[in-house]
């Protein structure tokens, strides 16, 4: 594999991955932080990348994973130290975030109200654009699960959105 | 002829073949609460694209851009170093193909120096790159004392008259350690460069500290230092702000490009002067 076309292709998918992890996040810092440890990731994993097959799919998968670990551990962290002034309203800290942001537009609202693993589906077919068949790959789930939760979402999201969708 | 909420969905997302397409959309040109379905899946893709495409319009982070270009030059560096004796050996031309690489990465390099000046423009960004780095420098004055505590046991840092300076393992590091070597023992060079006033400096991104060192009178002295950065086991959120930050550093104090592997072993070989 030449490096220079894997760093080539990697770059000029920057943009796209920044829209994906404010896609997963809900927030443009945690964004910022994801596409950063996912490049580094991509970076060292360079050599496990098939030429032949879509970078894309392959990064999104990096991006997708390291973003499932981080909220793991925060609301694993969530639960270990609970900080008085959080009381009860624990759950992983971009749902906390979008709650408590005032200007929040209603896609946003609506987005960050799904759970995480119907959020992904959503972003992955309606926003990134994947068949189904490339998003289930990217998650790691069979077809068939992939747009169940497809479904739900999308259902959640107009149900949410009403007419203003 | 009835259509099924999942064959609705997937007309709206293009995943039916032309026969069932056909199919599908012949029975919601029959039935108008099919069709107001249809409608609204459609709206709700575009809404979800105009809430979440200006994002990918948006300027990428040069920290981003270069952290790939850096892995690029590396690369190419690496590939001439494969080929040769290791330093200090002194390298052979490179081959044709091996000037392109390098040539690419610079290329790159300089591309994302333009789009930072494009930034530079725009009011809001660089107030916060500034704004982390003044956070950067405030926390590098308490650092400075906790450096001490912290690498103590090797001793690779020691107060001067003229500030803290490497010595040490960690002047050992910065004397000789290729950026192409990746990580060795804990510590990386993450780029070397020449600042105003043609010193030599290198950043560093090792796992308890990262920063920027400038050869001086013999010595390097540590002119930025942040907690943290390089190891592996750094803080999802903390060891890539640091590195883009001690980038985004080292880009403010650089004359010309950053060294690319032949000119650092050439520079390790004069010993920085």
């Amino acid at each position: 594999m030449r490096t220079h076309d894997f760093c080539d292709q990697l770059t000029a998918l920057l943009p796209r991955l920044r829209r994906f992890a404010r896609g997963l996040t809900q927030n443009a810092a945690d964004a910022d932080d994801l596409c950063q440890s996912t490049v580094e990731r991509a970076l060292v994993a360079r050599g496990q990348w098939q030429e032949g097959t879509r970078l894309d799919a392959w990064v999104y998968r990096i991006m997708r994973n390291q973003w499932i670990d981080e909220t793991r551990s925060r609301s694993r962290r969530a639960r270990t130290f609970v900080h008085e002034d959080e009381g009860m309203n624990v759950g992983i800290a971009g749902d906390r975030d979008a709650e408590n942001r005032v200007e929040l537009g209603n896609v946003d609202r609506a987005l960050a109200r799904l759970p995480a693993d119907q959020r992904e589906a959503v972003v992955l077919v309606l926003v990134e654009g994947f068949a189904y068949k490339e998003a289930a790959e990217i998650i790691g789930i069979p077809q068939g699960t992939l747009t169940s939760r497809l479904g739900r979402g999308r259902e959640a999201l107009l149900k949410e959105l009403g007419e203003t969708a | 002829m009835s259509v099924t909420p999942e064959e609705l969905m997937a007309l709206a997302d293009g995943e039916l073949s032309g026969e069932e397409a056909a199919r599908v959309e012949a029975a919601i040109a029959a039935d108008p609460v099919l069709a107001r379905r249809l409608e609204a899946e459609r709206g709700l893709r575009a809404a979800l694209r105009a809430r979440l495409d200006p994002v990918a319009q948006e300027p990428v982070p040069l920290a981003l851009t270069d952290l790939i270009a850096r892995a690029a030059a590396a690369d190419a560096g690496q590939g001439m170093t494969d080929k040769v004796a290791p330093a200090p050996a002194p390298a052979p031309a490179p081959s044709p193909a091996e000037v392109v690489d390098l040539a690419a990465a610079r290329t790159r390099r300089k591309e994302a120096e333009k789009a930072r000046d494009r930034a530079a423009r725009r009011p809001n960004v660089p107030i916060f790159a500034d704004r982390r780095m003044a956070f950067a420098i405030a926390a590098s004055l308490v650092l400075g004392l906790m450096l001490g505590s912290q690498l103590h046991r090797q001793g690779p840092v020691t107060q001067t008259r003229a500030g803290l300076a490497a010595s040490g393992s960690l002047a050992r590091t910065l004397d000789r350690q290729l950026a192409s070597a990746g990580d060795v023992d804990g510590l990386r060079m993450l780029a070397s460069f020449r600042r105003q006033g043609g010193d030599y400096c290198r950043v560093f991104a090792g796992t308890a500290t990262s920063g920027i060192a400038c050869r001086r009178d013999g010595t390097w002295l540590l002119e930025r230092t942040m907690a943290g950065g390089g190891g592996p086991s750094s803080d999802y959120r903390q060891a890539g702000s640091v590195q883009g930050d001690m980038l985004t550093a080292a880009q403010d104090m650089m004359r010309g490009d950053p060294l690319d592997a032949a000119q650092e072993r050439a520079a390790i070989e004069k010993g920085w002067r």
